[in-house]
């Protein structure tokens, strides 16, 4: 069968009962997506099918044939964040890094169902299902908010984010609010 | 000095919010084995019986170890600071809690890993078992660890104690006394990058190990240890740690996946399932902590008698450090001139525990921040003076006699009071942490007072024990 991952379509010999997360990782190497729990319960594997955030962990292939997936590397690139990664590092919301891809990928259906500013309420309501054990909510929180209304700033410019170093300019995909 | 007070970019921010960072189980390698690890259903047991023969037959199958596969497999955390060791990497005849290694498999998967552990042939004859901290102090009690049930190592004590003045003076003084006890509770670290390791043999003979731990040199000097093999054999690449908070300096995965690596010749991970870290893993301690403050009824602690229990699980692993330490900070940041503590690390059948965000230290500052308030309630008095009338003062002694040079007591105690708009009595509006004169200075905090002019005060611990 065929997964569509990031846009591009990809032959999966995976058995369709196969978690998604298992195949993105083990066999497609996109390693965004985190193994926390593998029980449904912390939120790290989160990645988008159709626009919604689903675990990956829980999700058996066979049931998302031909669904677009989206996971963090689909959303922005080092050199070109989208703005939801943006606000992230520019608000100090990532600490070990490692629920990170599933909350900005959560954020970002959020993001995408709304239109302009999110509440706080509305941002604690989309991440009920995600942990963060180094404790850093109140930063997420305001982080999603923040890339909401656009009040962020994108990365200084640094020569060590482009390793050709021949375009070091830093840009922030599409438009924030 | 450009960075010091200046808004900089975390270094890993980018690679945090691209999903671009690196962990453990992140590192791709070619020919990769899975391990798996068979650990005891017991929290106590003798085993008596131990075949691995079908499983090391399972096709599939690369490298099948046990305790007779580990250089030296009893290494001890705190063996370079004069503790001995008490831990064995893989269990060789006993279980002292549910969740220890006994055998490893790496497999070309995880499901023919978890089918060897399956063929591995072995038996127990359970023992008694022991939770309970304060039952292991009863004479009766089953013997959880080949030691005693409390820790015997503390140089001629099998406590770390401290004493300081004369408490007797203190008690018999003593306006009123206020007692208490304090249970800090057992708490899992639960990161969510569970332990993980990855190790890679290199074709020099050399070994990699991709490893989750919070301590990489120390990681190095204690894998070289159990393997037996010069440091500069073993290259630890870390520092990308997915939470670790003290659960990860034990360097719980590195030992066993870099045996399996050496014994097959192959990559071998080993990652922790979220159901393992929370049956194996470390935990931080629970502690039983039990408080008397002989106090004059104008707000003065004349002096203290503390007794603490540590729950150190099956085996010692940092429990020594982190009793020491609760020693060392059990006045708080207070000034207490008669002091006895003793503190015992006592074995339990539960998990060993470790380091956890201010390893021994939170639990005394729990136990005797409240404290403070109960004696302030007692006396009728304000929990913010009490606090000021007591506080460290530049010149005044530790328990252990370090001479404080630029204690924050008073200012922190001051801001966090100016912060929530609380209105101090004239006296301790505008106290200092100044050497202490006048009313500040009653006769019995006179003798443990440092000399002026000098600043340090520094003294052997040895009566405390461990070599310190």
């Amino acid at each position: 069968m065929e997964l569509i991952i990031n846009g591009v379509p990809r032959a999966t010999a995976s058995s369709p009962v196969t978690p998604l997360l298992n195949v993105l990782r083990e066999e497609f190497n996109v390693t965004g997506p985190k193994p926390g729990c593998e029980q449904g319960g912390c939120g790290a594997c989160t990645v988008l099918v159709d626009g919604q955030p689903r675990r990956a962990c829980l999700l058996a292939i066979g049931t998302i044939e031909d669904a677009e997936i989206t996971t963090i590397e689909g959303l922005g690139t080092p050199q070109a964040l989208a703005p939801i990664q943006a606000a992230f590092n520019d608000r100090y919301a990532a600490q070990c890094g490692y629920c990170t891809s599933g909350m900005i990928t959560a954020a970002q259906a959020l993001l995408d169902r709304s239109d302009g500013p999110v509440t706080r309420e509305e941002v604690l309501d989309a991440l009920s299902g995600h942990v963060c054990r180094c404790t850093g909510y109140v930063k997420i929180v305001d982080a999603i908010i923040a890339a909401s209304t656009g009040e962020f700033d994108p990365p200084p410019d640094d020569d060590r984010l482009d390793p050709s170093a021949s375009e070091p300019e830093v840009q922030v995909r599409g438009s924030a609010a | 000095m450009k960075a010091v007070g200046a808004r900089l970019p975390r270094y890993d921010g980018i690679g945090h919010v691209t999903g671009r960072t690196s962990y453990v189980d992140d590192v791709r390698v070619p020919g990769l084995l899975q391990a798996k690890v068979l650990r005891s259903p017991h929290h106590h047991a003798s085993i008596t019986h131990l075949d691995t023969s079908r499983a090391e037959k399972l096709r599939g199958v690369r490298a099948v170890i046990t305790h007779k596969d580990v250089p030296r497999n009893e290494v001890g955390l705190l063996e370079p600071q004069g503790f001995p060791a008490d831990e064995p990497q893989l269990a060789r005849d006993v279980v002292r809690y549910r969740g220890q290694p006994i055998v490893a498999v790496a497999a070309e998967d995880v499901d023919t890993a978890i089918e060897a552990l399956e063929l591995i042939d072995i038996q127990y004859e359970e023992r008694p078992a022991l939770f309970d901290m304060r039952l292991a102090c009863e004479p009766d009690a089953p013997q959880a660890h080949e030691w005693g049930n409390v820790y015997p190592h503390f140089g001629p004590y099998n406590h770390r104690r401290v004493r300081k003045g004369d408490i007797e003076w203190a008690f018999e003084r003593a306006d009123t006394i206020v007692s208490g006890v304090y249970r800090p509770q057992a708490i899992e670290h639960v990161p969510l990058e569970t332990q993980a390791a990855l190790a890679i043999p290199e074709p020099d003979g050399r070994l990699t190990i991709y490893s989750c731990t919070q301590a990489m040199y120390y990681t190095l000097s204690i894998v070289a240890t159990h393997l037996q093999l010069p440091m500069n054999r073993i290259k630890v690449i870390g520092g990308t740690v997915g939470g670790g908070f003290g659960g990860k300096v034990d360097s719980a995965s590195d030992i066993v996946a870099a045996l399996l690596a050496l014994k097959s010749q192959r990559p071998v991970k080993w990652r922790w399932t979220r159901e393992e870290e929370f049956l194996a893993s470390s935990t931080r301690a629970a502690w039983h902590i039990e408080l008397s403050d002989a106090v004059s009824s104008d707000g003065w602690i004349l002096g203290r008698r503390m007794t603490t229990l540590h729950d150190a699980g099956a085996y010692a692993r940092m429990s020594p450090y982190g009793l020491t330490k609760h020693a060392f900070h059990h006045t708080g940041a207070y000034t207490i001139p008669n002091l006895k503590f003793d503190g015992f690390a006592v074995f339990t059948n539960r998990v060993p525990t470790t380091a956890m965000r201010g390893f021994g230290v939170t639990s005394v500052s729990e136990a005797t921040e409240i404290h403070m308030t109960r004696v302030a309630e007692v006396l009728g008095l304000s929990p913010w003076e009490i606090r000021l009338k007591n506080a460290n003062r530049i010149g005044d002694t530790t328990g252990n006699l370090v001479a404080m040079q630029d204690p924050s007591t008073v200012r922190v105690t001051l801001a966090a009071a100016e912060r929530i708009g609380l209105e101090l009595a004239p006296g301790f509006r505008n106290m200092t942490g100044d050497r202490r004169s006048g009313d500040l200075l009653p006769e019995h905090l006179v003798a443990q007072q440092a000399p002026e002019g000098v600043h340090v005060l520094s003294r052997d611990a040895t009566a405390n024990g461990g070599g310190s």
